[in-house]
């Protein structure tokens, strides 16, 4: 069977426009995806039904025996952490938060280890942001710094900038000026117009001395800064000032090096200082594929959207504090629930080394690296192959996923809404 | 009035209390306080053994004095206004949160935001400090607004971010972007730090070490004599942050404003 409008599961962009061929419950093959949409729906990887470890070895058990042991799990814990909440649907991340608020848990998802300190950024400045359709349709000049879309959004480029054409941009690879910032030479940089290479840490005084160009106070830069001479400094200005709407796309090179949120925040009011002249907006490039929709779900929970600790009863944020790596690292947590991710692969050897010495389950379709560490994982569909539910893009534009075919998997939702009935009628 | 309170044994050491509870006006009338031990409340005797010694009528005249493992302990001192908490080891985060008035000192280390949002009083923290000491809350326009942090040894990143009052003094290093967005009050840096005063728009940092590298956006504007440590150095004054409109100033050693970027 051929579908058709399939919307891919994978990155932030959640490319709606893939035709996917399946007979029962195989795929057989993707057009239109990226090698990574290809890997994501052919991959087979899934663990078959619930395990449970006993000893140093793992036993099959049942999904009422794993979901019973996982309430117990979480009402047994003074400190419970319920991490990952990026690669499940919106209607499953709601039951997430009020598990969390039940529990009096803390609840972080993968925003902690990735576009985090954006939001910290934008809560302090705001957000010059726009849609993809914006970008694709009007903008002449393209800024890609800290990113690398051609391998990590891989249709980035050909669905909304460099190759896109759009109603205003009649041929958008003749038209585009395209700015590349980063440490090193990347594909990305090699299609670029003009490539910025910043000594590593740097991007905090080259986005001040850009800020200075476009306020007039060019004179103050210096010869050089972090890397980058004076003389591409003031080129690179003129490009934005020259553009007749211009697109920021910031990735972790920016969120995660020396700096973090400040650096985001310098980037916000660079952009602001643009908009006093011509059109300029801003925008993360998102990750997971709904990691946008878990920021979206515990703000309009819990007015935060993500590190939300529930211990004392209401939502307290605090990054740094409340969030996961800094919660593990300091051992404080004392049982943790992980839902549509990977944490043993993603954070520090000794966030990973407490998720192993603490009763830690899982609940992924998926063996990883945090299946590892854990004491029981539940297997569930895969939202987008054989579960639907809503997403959201980057650029904040809800998606509703397809389900391809059905299997004898339950979805997130049945899960934790049976382990929150449990939880409920525990707590009375 | 003197107040013991010696932590017990606890079975998840790890797990953090939050006692914003402890403050020496709480000590006066004999409430029933408790604190937060994850999501658990607790009464204070749960985890204090609690001795009070003397006679008190007013808050000036309470010391309370915390022992044991108190490294876990968040908020003690929170919205405190008068008397004196002497804290014997290390302390959690946000020890003097909003406090006006007394005295903290804090005999070993001070965990992540020290004196946040402080309005006066002082805080003596012997040790090193975590990061963003003497700062705000995340969003909060404006972070300590009076009195005095002094920290005999090292301190983190972000140190007195939105600093609008009072002063900060940092007697070793200062890690990454100290007194970044700050817009009034005093900074200083005995030691060396990274990139002072990114986005500031008021107020003096002095800088005693090594500063690093300096921003590309403050503007030199002469020099002057600092005094600090019973000492005199010839300090390289600038402007700034000037990416921000900013006319902060800040000082650094004239012979050893090393590397601009």
């Amino acid at each position: 069977m051929r579908i058709e409008d399939v919307v891919c599961p994978f990155c932030g962009c959640l490319c709606d426009d893939l035709v996917v061929s399946v007979e029962g419950t195989k795929v057989l093959s993707v057009e239109n995806g990226c090698t990574l949409a290809t890997e994501k729906f052919t991959g087979d990887h899934r663990l078959a039904h619930p395990i449970r470890r006993t000893g140093g070895s793992w036993e099959k058990t049942t999904y009422d025996v794993a979901i019973r042991e996982t309430a117990e799990i979480l009402l047994d814990a003074e400190r419970p952490l319920l991490y990952g909440w990026s690669g499940t649907f919106v209607e499953a991340q709601t039951i997430g938060v009020h598990l969390a608020e039940l529990l009096g848990a803390v609840i972080d998802n993968t925003s902690t280890v990735c576009h985090g300190p954006s939001i910290m950024a934008i809560q302090e400045v705001g957000h010059p942001g726009c849609t993809l359709g914006q970008v694709k349709n009007r903008a002449d000049v393209i800024v890609y710094w800290g990113a690398n879309p051609i391998e990590a959004h891989p249709r980035h480029m050909s669905r909304y900038t460099t190759f896109a054409d759009g109603f205003f941009v009649k041929s958008a690879f003749r038209d585009r000026k395209v700015i590349v910032v980063d440490i090193r030479e990347t594909d990305s940089s090699e299609i670029a117009d003009e490539f910025v290479k910043v000594t590593p840490g740097g991007d905090y005084a080259v986005l001040s001395a850009l800020r200075m160009i476009v306020r007039g106070k060019g004179e103050l830069v210096p010869e050089k800064v972090s890397g980058v001479t004076r003389e591409q400094l003031f080129r690179v200005a003129n490009i934005c000032l020259s553009a007749r709407f211009g697109a920021i796309f910031f990735g972790l090179g920016l969120t995660m090096s020396r700096g973090k949120y400040k650096n985001i925040r310098n980037a916000i009011e660079l952009t602001e200082e643009l908009n006093r002249h011509t059109k300029f907006t801003i925008s993360p490039m998102r990750g997971h594929w709904n990691v946008y929709g878990s920021n979206e779900v515990f703000t309009w929970i819990t007015g935060y959207p993500y590190a939300v600790d529930f211990s004392r009863g209401i939502a307290f944020y605090n990054p740094g504090e409340t969030t996961s790596v800094d919660i593990l690292r300091r051992k404080e947590c004392d049982a943790c629930l992980v839902v549509a991710s990977d944490p043993g692969a993603h954070f520090p050897r000794a966030c990973a080394g407490h998720l192993a010495s603490i009763p830690t389950v899982q609940i992924d379709p998926h063996v990883n690296a945090t299946t590892h560490l854990s004491r029981i994982q539940i297997p569930v569909a895969v939202t987008g192959i054989d579960a639907e539910g809503t997403a959201y893009r980057m650029d904040g534009v809800p998606i509703r996923t397809r389900q391809l075919f059905s299997t004898d998997y339950p979805d997130d939702v049945a899960v934790l809404g049976r382990i929150y009935s449990l939880v409920k009628e525990a707590k009375g | 009035m003197r107040v013991i309170l010696k932590t017990r044994p606890r079975k998840k050491p790890h797990v953090p209390i939050e006692a914003e509870g402890i403050i020496p006006q709480n000590f006066l009338r004999k409430n029933d306080l408790s604190v937060y031990e994850g999501n658990r409340e607790r009464h204070l005797e749960d985890l204090f053994f609690v001795t009070v010694e003397g006679p008190a009528v007013s808050p000036d005249q309470v010391e309370v004095i915390l022992t044991g493992d108190t490294g876990r302990i968040k908020r003690v001192g929170e919205y405190m206004n008068a008397g004196r908490i002497i804290i014997e080891g290390d302390i959690g985060m946000h020890c003097g949160n909003f406090m006006s008035a007394g005295e903290i000192i804090v005999r070993g280390n001070a965990d992540a935001w020290l004196g946040r949002e402080m309005r006066g009083g002082r805080i003596l923290c012997e040790g090193n400090a975590g990061d963003y000491c003497g700062a705000g809350y995340r969003g909060e326009k404006r972070g300590m607004r009076g009195g005095t942090v002094e920290v005999m040894g090292n301190a983190g990143d972000f140190v007195a971010e939105y600093l609008s009052g009072g002063e900060v003094i940092v007697h070793g290093d200062c890690g990454d972007l100290p007194g970044v967005e700050m817009r009034g009050g005093t900074l200083v840096i005995g030691g060396n730090c990274s990139r002072p005063c990114g986005n500031m728009t008021g107020g003096t940092c002095m800088v005693l070490g090594d500063p690093g590298e300096l921003l590309p956006s403050f503007r030199r504007n002469g020099s002057t004599e600092a005094e600090f440590g019973g000492k005199k150095f010839r300090m390289a004054v600038f402007r700034g942050d000037v990416a921000n409109r900013g006319k902060g100033t800040l000082l650094v050693r004239e012979d050893l404003k090393s590397s601009r970027p």
